[in-house]
Protein backbone atom coordinates (compact mmCIF):
# COMPACT_ATOMS: atom_id res chain seq x y z
CA UNK A 1 0.00 0.00 0.00
CA UNK A 2 1.09 3.48 -0.77
CA UNK A 3 2.41 5.62 2.18
CA UNK A 4 3.06 8.48 0.56
CA UNK A 5 1.52 11.56 -0.76
CA UNK A 6 1.97 14.36 -3.24
CA UNK A 7 2.76 17.99 -3.12
CA UNK A 8 3.36 19.79 -6.15
CA UNK A 9 4.69 23.72 -6.05
CA UNK A 10 4.96 25.55 -9.38
CA UNK A 11 4.60 22.23 -11.33
CA UNK A 12 7.59 20.65 -9.25
CA UNK A 13 6.24 17.50 -7.73
CA UNK A 14 7.37 16.24 -4.27
CA UNK A 15 7.22 12.98 -2.53
CA UNK A 16 6.30 13.40 0.92
CA UNK A 17 5.97 10.47 3.81
CA UNK A 18 1.90 10.57 4.37
CA UNK A 19 0.94 10.62 8.57
CA UNK A 20 3.13 13.43 8.96
CA UNK A 21 1.38 16.75 9.31
CA UNK A 22 1.96 19.58 6.20
CA UNK A 23 3.75 21.37 8.30
CA UNK A 24 6.48 19.16 8.93
CA UNK A 25 6.12 18.19 5.15
CA UNK A 26 7.49 21.79 4.75
CA UNK A 27 9.87 21.88 6.65
CA UNK A 28 11.06 18.95 5.40
CA UNK A 29 11.59 20.16 2.08
CA UNK A 30 12.12 23.83 3.24
CA UNK A 31 9.45 25.75 1.85
CA UNK A 32 8.41 28.29 3.92
CA UNK A 33 5.00 28.14 5.37
CA UNK A 34 4.07 31.88 5.36
CA UNK A 35 5.30 31.82 1.48
CA UNK A 36 2.36 29.40 0.27
CA UNK A 37 -1.46 28.59 0.37
CA UNK A 38 -2.13 24.37 0.76
CA UNK A 39 -5.03 23.46 -1.45
CA UNK A 40 -6.43 19.96 -1.52
CA UNK A 41 -9.54 19.02 -3.55
CA UNK A 42 -9.65 22.94 -4.25
CA UNK A 43 -10.22 23.12 -0.19
CA UNK A 44 -7.72 25.12 1.48
CA UNK A 45 -6.25 23.76 4.41
CA UNK A 46 -3.95 24.28 7.84
CA UNK A 47 -0.64 23.29 8.05
CA UNK A 48 -1.66 21.14 10.89
CA UNK A 49 -3.36 19.16 8.87
CA UNK A 50 -2.12 15.12 8.65
CA UNK A 51 -1.28 13.96 5.17
CA UNK A 52 -3.50 11.18 3.60
CA UNK A 53 -1.52 8.48 1.43
CA UNK A 54 -2.38 8.82 -2.22
CA UNK A 55 -3.37 12.07 -1.86
CA UNK A 56 -2.03 15.35 -3.75
CA UNK A 57 -1.69 18.68 -2.23
CA UNK A 58 -1.26 21.51 -4.51
CA UNK A 59 0.70 24.35 -3.10
CA UNK A 60 0.27 28.01 -4.16
CA UNK A 61 3.08 30.40 -4.12
CA UNK A 62 2.16 33.43 -3.01
CA UNK A 63 5.26 36.06 -3.40
CA UNK A 64 4.69 38.22 -6.25
CA UNK A 65 6.55 41.21 -7.91
CA UNK A 66 6.70 43.68 -10.58
CA UNK B 1 -7.23 24.17 13.56
CA UNK B 2 -10.53 25.75 14.45
CA UNK B 3 -12.12 28.81 13.37
CA UNK B 4 -11.93 31.10 16.53
CA UNK B 5 -15.40 32.48 15.75
CA UNK B 6 -17.67 29.67 14.90
CA UNK B 7 -15.71 26.70 15.98
CA UNK B 8 -15.80 25.16 12.79
CA UNK B 9 -13.04 23.56 10.23
CA UNK B 10 -10.58 26.84 9.55
CA UNK B 11 -8.74 27.30 6.30
CA UNK B 12 -6.09 29.15 6.99
CA UNK B 13 -3.87 29.96 10.36
CA UNK B 14 -3.16 33.42 10.82
CA UNK B 15 0.01 33.32 13.71
CA UNK B 16 0.15 36.84 13.82
CA UNK B 17 -2.76 36.89 14.94
CA UNK B 18 -2.90 33.92 17.05
CA UNK B 19 -6.24 33.05 14.78
CA UNK B 20 -7.60 30.55 12.32
CA UNK B 21 -10.86 30.83 10.93
CA UNK B 22 -13.07 29.24 8.47
CA UNK B 23 -13.95 30.11 5.06
CA UNK B 24 -17.35 32.61 5.43
CA UNK B 25 -15.37 34.27 8.79
CA UNK B 26 -12.25 35.18 6.86
CA UNK B 27 -13.85 35.97 4.27
CA UNK B 28 -15.93 38.15 6.73
CA UNK B 29 -13.02 39.79 8.93
CA UNK B 30 -11.30 40.76 5.59
CA UNK B 31 -13.46 42.53 4.40
CA UNK B 32 -14.47 44.38 7.54
CA UNK B 33 -10.96 44.82 8.34
CA UNK B 34 -10.49 46.59 5.43
CA UNK B 35 -13.29 48.68 5.87
CA UNK B 36 -12.32 49.83 9.42
CA UNK B 37 -8.85 50.26 7.54
CA UNK B 38 -10.39 52.85 5.15
CA UNK B 39 -12.42 55.02 7.96
CA UNK B 40 -9.19 54.91 10.43
CA UNK B 41 -6.75 56.26 7.72
CA UNK B 42 -9.66 58.63 6.12
CA UNK B 43 -8.68 57.39 2.76
CA UNK B 44 -11.81 57.99 0.75
CA UNK B 45 -16.22 58.00 1.51
CA UNK B 46 -18.84 56.24 -0.44
CA UNK B 47 -19.49 59.36 -1.86
CA UNK B 48 -15.95 59.56 -3.66
CA UNK B 49 -15.37 57.91 -7.04
CA UNK B 50 -12.28 55.68 -6.57
CA UNK B 51 -10.21 54.08 -9.25
CA UNK B 52 -8.31 51.03 -8.94
CA UNK B 53 -5.29 50.14 -10.33
CA UNK B 54 -5.45 46.05 -11.81
CA UNK B 55 -3.03 44.25 -12.98
CA UNK B 56 -4.82 40.82 -12.96
CA UNK B 57 -2.90 39.62 -10.06
CA UNK B 58 -4.54 38.78 -6.84
CA UNK B 59 -3.87 41.67 -4.92
CA UNK B 60 -5.86 44.01 -7.01
CA UNK B 61 -8.62 42.29 -8.31
CA UNK B 62 -8.92 41.12 -4.56
CA UNK B 63 -9.37 44.81 -3.19
CA UNK B 64 -11.80 45.75 -6.51
CA UNK B 65 -13.58 42.68 -4.97
CA UNK B 66 -13.48 43.64 -1.33
CA UNK B 67 -14.77 47.57 -2.51
CA UNK B 68 -17.49 46.64 -4.71
CA UNK B 69 -18.59 44.26 -1.82
CA UNK B 70 -18.13 47.39 0.66
CA UNK B 71 -20.42 49.32 -1.94
CA UNK B 72 -17.76 51.83 -2.92
CA UNK B 73 -17.63 53.50 -6.09
CA UNK B 74 -15.01 51.67 -7.54
CA UNK B 75 -13.73 51.69 -11.29
CA UNK B 76 -10.73 49.60 -12.49
CA UNK B 77 -7.29 50.46 -14.35
CA UNK B 78 -5.30 48.17 -16.32
CA UNK B 79 -2.12 49.36 -18.36
CA UNK B 80 -1.58 46.55 -21.09
CA UNK B 81 2.15 46.83 -20.92
CA UNK B 82 2.98 44.28 -23.79
CA UNK B 83 4.90 42.27 -21.45
CA UNK B 84 4.90 39.09 -23.32
CA UNK B 85 8.31 37.08 -22.76
CA UNK B 86 7.20 34.10 -24.79
CA UNK B 87 4.30 33.14 -22.16
CA UNK B 88 2.17 36.04 -23.44
CA UNK B 89 1.98 37.79 -19.71
CA UNK B 90 0.27 40.71 -20.73
CA UNK B 91 -2.30 39.18 -23.29
CA UNK B 92 -3.29 36.75 -20.03
CA UNK B 93 -3.41 39.37 -17.53
CA UNK B 94 -5.85 41.52 -19.69
CA UNK B 95 -8.17 38.65 -19.80
CA UNK B 96 -8.12 37.80 -16.44
CA UNK B 97 -8.84 41.52 -15.50
CA UNK B 98 -11.88 42.07 -18.50
CA UNK B 99 -13.23 38.73 -17.54
CA UNK B 100 -13.35 39.77 -13.48
CA UNK B 101 -14.94 42.81 -14.91
CA UNK B 102 -17.41 41.16 -17.05
CA UNK B 103 -18.81 38.92 -14.45
CA UNK B 104 -19.62 41.43 -12.37
CA UNK B 105 -20.59 44.28 -14.66
CA UNK B 106 -18.01 46.72 -13.63
CA UNK B 107 -16.23 49.47 -15.72
CA UNK B 108 -12.97 48.85 -16.44
CA UNK B 109 -10.32 51.51 -18.22
CA UNK B 110 -8.05 50.33 -20.54
CA UNK B 111 -5.12 52.08 -21.52
CA UNK B 112 -2.73 50.46 -24.12
CA UNK B 113 0.78 51.22 -24.75
CA UNK B 114 0.81 50.31 -28.12
CA UNK B 115 -2.00 52.17 -29.23
CA UNK B 116 -1.40 55.23 -27.65
CA UNK B 117 2.33 55.62 -27.42
CA UNK B 118 3.56 53.31 -30.53
CA UNK B 119 5.66 51.42 -28.08
CA UNK B 120 5.90 48.82 -24.88
CA UNK B 121 7.85 48.35 -21.70
CA UNK B 122 10.39 45.92 -23.43
CA UNK B 123 11.49 48.55 -26.23
CA UNK B 124 11.10 51.78 -23.35
CA UNK B 125 13.98 49.91 -21.56
CA UNK B 126 15.93 48.84 -24.21
CA UNK B 127 15.73 52.02 -25.91
CA UNK B 128 16.22 54.17 -23.01
CA UNK B 129 18.40 54.58 -20.00
CA UNK B 130 16.18 53.26 -17.61
CA UNK B 131 16.35 49.65 -16.78
CA UNK B 132 19.43 47.86 -19.24
CA UNK B 133 17.95 44.33 -18.83
CA UNK B 134 15.75 44.54 -16.41
CA UNK B 135 12.56 47.24 -17.61
CA UNK B 136 10.98 47.54 -14.22
CA UNK B 137 11.99 51.63 -14.01
CA UNK B 138 10.46 52.01 -17.06
CA UNK B 139 7.49 50.49 -16.11
CA UNK B 140 6.92 51.97 -13.05
CA UNK B 141 7.43 55.06 -14.39
CA UNK B 142 4.64 54.01 -17.26
CA UNK B 143 2.11 53.21 -14.44
CA UNK B 144 2.75 56.34 -12.30
CA UNK B 145 1.91 58.60 -15.46
CA UNK B 146 -0.83 56.17 -16.78
CA UNK B 147 -2.76 55.76 -13.34
CA UNK B 148 -2.54 59.85 -12.83
CA UNK B 149 -3.56 60.54 -16.45
CA UNK B 150 -6.67 58.62 -16.17
CA UNK B 151 -7.55 59.76 -12.46
CA UNK B 152 -7.31 63.47 -13.65
CA UNK B 153 -9.13 63.02 -17.32
CA UNK B 154 -11.73 61.07 -15.41
CA UNK B 155 -12.05 63.00 -12.61
CA UNK B 156 -11.31 60.26 -9.59
CA UNK B 157 -10.93 60.98 -6.42
CA UNK B 158 -8.77 58.40 -5.29
CA UNK B 159 -6.40 56.18 -6.84
CA UNK B 160 -6.18 52.83 -4.58
CA UNK B 161 -3.44 50.08 -5.27
CA UNK B 162 -3.18 46.77 -3.83
CA UNK B 163 -0.20 47.00 -2.22
CA UNK B 164 -0.16 44.58 0.57
CA UNK B 165 1.89 44.56 3.93
CA UNK B 166 4.78 42.12 2.13
CA UNK B 167 4.93 45.18 -0.17
CA UNK B 168 4.86 47.68 2.00
CA UNK B 169 7.49 45.60 3.98
CA UNK B 170 9.86 44.89 1.55
CA UNK B 171 10.09 48.58 0.30
CA UNK B 172 10.58 49.73 3.92
CA UNK B 173 13.51 46.89 4.32
CA UNK B 174 15.03 48.29 1.14
CA UNK B 175 14.93 52.27 2.44
CA UNK B 176 16.20 51.29 5.77
CA UNK B 177 19.04 49.29 4.43
CA UNK B 178 19.79 52.29 2.35
CA UNK B 179 18.84 54.92 4.62
CA UNK B 180 17.15 56.59 1.86
CA UNK B 181 15.17 58.89 3.86
CA UNK B 182 13.21 60.96 0.95
CA UNK B 183 11.48 57.29 0.26
CA UNK B 184 10.85 56.69 4.25
CA UNK B 185 9.62 60.13 4.99
CA UNK B 186 7.25 59.39 2.04
CA UNK B 187 6.00 55.65 2.46
CA UNK B 188 2.13 55.93 3.66
CA UNK B 189 -0.87 54.63 3.23
CA UNK B 190 -2.67 57.90 2.53
CA UNK B 191 -0.42 60.47 0.20
CA UNK B 192 -2.65 63.43 -0.11
CA UNK B 193 -4.27 64.78 -3.15
CA UNK B 194 -1.88 67.81 -4.31
CA UNK B 195 -2.12 70.24 -6.92
CA UNK B 196 -4.32 68.25 -9.44
CA UNK B 197 -2.50 65.03 -8.23
CA UNK B 198 -5.14 62.20 -7.11
CA UNK B 199 -5.05 61.03 -3.46
CA UNK B 200 -3.33 57.99 -3.44
CA UNK B 201 -4.43 55.00 -1.03
CA UNK B 202 -3.72 50.99 -0.06
CA UNK B 203 -6.64 50.06 1.91
CA UNK B 204 -4.68 46.18 1.88
CA UNK B 205 -1.35 47.88 3.85
CA UNK B 206 -2.35 45.63 6.72
CA UNK B 207 -2.64 42.56 5.43
CA UNK B 208 -0.06 39.68 4.77
CA UNK B 209 0.31 38.47 0.72
CA UNK B 210 -0.77 35.02 1.94
CA UNK B 211 -3.85 36.38 3.28
CA UNK B 212 -4.86 37.91 -0.08
CA UNK B 213 -3.92 35.06 -1.98
CA UNK B 214 -6.50 32.98 0.50
CA UNK B 215 -8.81 35.95 -0.16
CA UNK B 216 -9.19 35.43 -3.73
CA UNK B 217 -8.64 31.96 -3.93
CA UNK B 218 -11.80 31.64 -1.06
CA UNK B 219 -13.49 34.26 -3.81
CA UNK B 220 -13.28 32.42 -6.68
CA UNK B 221 -11.16 35.08 -7.86
CA UNK B 222 -9.15 33.73 -11.58
CA UNK B 223 -6.08 35.62 -11.14
CA UNK B 224 -2.21 35.47 -12.76
CA UNK B 225 -0.46 33.21 -10.70
CA UNK B 226 2.57 33.82 -13.02
CA UNK B 227 4.77 36.66 -11.56
CA UNK B 228 5.64 39.42 -14.00
CA UNK B 229 9.19 37.52 -15.67
CA UNK B 230 10.93 40.65 -15.34
CA UNK B 231 10.06 40.09 -11.36
CA UNK B 232 11.57 37.00 -11.07
CA UNK B 233 14.89 36.97 -9.03
CA UNK B 234 14.30 40.90 -8.40
CA UNK B 235 15.89 42.23 -5.06
CA UNK B 236 12.01 42.74 -4.03
CA UNK B 237 10.86 39.22 -3.94
CA UNK B 238 14.40 38.47 -2.25
CA UNK B 239 13.77 40.90 0.75
CA UNK B 240 10.23 39.40 1.05
CA UNK B 241 11.52 35.96 1.24
CA UNK B 242 14.07 37.77 3.77
CA UNK B 243 10.91 38.88 5.86
CA UNK B 244 9.24 35.68 5.36
CA UNK B 245 12.17 33.55 7.14
CA UNK B 246 12.10 36.40 10.11
CA UNK B 247 8.26 35.49 10.43
CA UNK B 248 8.52 31.70 10.60
CA UNK B 249 10.96 32.08 13.56
CA UNK B 250 9.21 35.31 14.77
CA UNK B 251 5.37 35.15 13.93
CA UNK B 252 4.25 39.28 13.97
CA UNK B 253 7.32 40.43 12.68
CA UNK B 254 6.83 41.71 9.51
CA UNK B 255 3.62 43.62 11.03
CA UNK B 256 5.48 44.84 13.91
CA UNK B 257 8.43 46.05 11.43
CA UNK B 258 5.59 47.71 8.94
CA UNK B 259 3.32 49.24 11.86
CA UNK B 260 6.06 50.53 14.20
CA UNK B 261 7.49 52.47 11.45
CA UNK B 262 4.30 53.91 11.11
CA UNK B 263 3.79 54.29 14.29
CA UNK B 264 7.18 56.20 14.69
CA UNK B 265 6.68 58.47 12.02
CA UNK B 266 3.67 59.18 13.27
CA UNK B 267 5.27 60.17 16.37
CA UNK B 268 7.92 62.49 14.54
CA UNK B 269 10.73 59.92 15.20
CA UNK B 270 12.00 60.32 11.52
CA UNK B 271 11.44 64.46 10.91
CA UNK B 272 8.82 66.95 12.12
CA UNK B 273 5.41 66.07 11.46
CA UNK B 274 4.66 68.97 10.11
CA UNK B 275 7.77 68.79 7.62
CA UNK B 276 7.12 69.26 3.94
CA UNK B 277 8.58 66.01 2.21
CA UNK B 278 7.35 66.63 -1.43
CA UNK B 279 9.75 68.63 -3.45
CA UNK B 280 8.36 71.50 -5.46
CA UNK B 281 6.39 70.33 -8.48
CA UNK B 282 5.68 72.44 -11.81
CA UNK B 283 3.32 71.52 -14.51
CA UNK B 284 5.49 69.23 -17.57
CA UNK B 285 4.84 71.66 -20.81
CA UNK B 286 3.94 68.83 -22.95
CA UNK B 287 1.53 66.21 -20.86
CA UNK B 288 0.27 68.71 -17.86
CA UNK B 289 1.44 66.44 -15.41
CA UNK B 290 2.98 67.35 -12.01
CA UNK B 291 6.84 66.68 -11.78
CA UNK B 292 9.44 67.75 -10.02
CA UNK B 293 11.65 68.82 -13.40
CA UNK B 294 11.62 72.39 -14.33
CA UNK B 295 11.22 70.72 -18.00
CA UNK B 296 9.83 67.94 -19.52
CA UNK B 297 8.68 64.96 -17.02
CA UNK B 298 10.63 62.04 -16.58
CA UNK B 299 7.48 60.09 -18.80
CA UNK B 300 7.40 62.56 -21.79
CA UNK B 301 11.33 62.79 -21.99
CA UNK B 302 11.56 58.62 -22.48
CA UNK B 303 8.95 58.74 -24.76
CA UNK B 304 10.54 61.38 -27.01
CA UNK B 305 14.03 59.51 -26.76
CA UNK B 306 12.05 56.50 -28.34
CA UNK B 307 10.40 58.14 -30.47
CA UNK B 308 13.48 59.62 -32.06
CA UNK B 309 15.18 56.21 -32.49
Amino acid sequence: MKSTATLILRGKKYDVKAGSTLLSALNKLEILPESVICVRNGDLITEDTLIEAGETIKLVSVISGG
Amino acid sequence: MKCKKCGGKAVINMRQHNMGLCKDDFIQWLQEQTQRHIEKQKMFTLAEKVLVAVSGGKDSLALWDILVTLGYQADGLYIALGIDEGIGYSAESQRLTEAFANARDLKLHIVNLAGEYGTDVPTLAKQTKRGRDKPCSACGLVKRHEMNRIARDFGYDVLATGHNLDDEAATLFSNTLQWNGDYLLRQAPVLEERNGLARKVKPLFRFYEREMAAYALLRGIEYIYDECPFAEGSTSTYYKELLNQLENQSPGAKQHFYTKFLAAKKKGLFAESTVEIIPELHLCPKCGQLTSARAECSFCKMMERVQKK
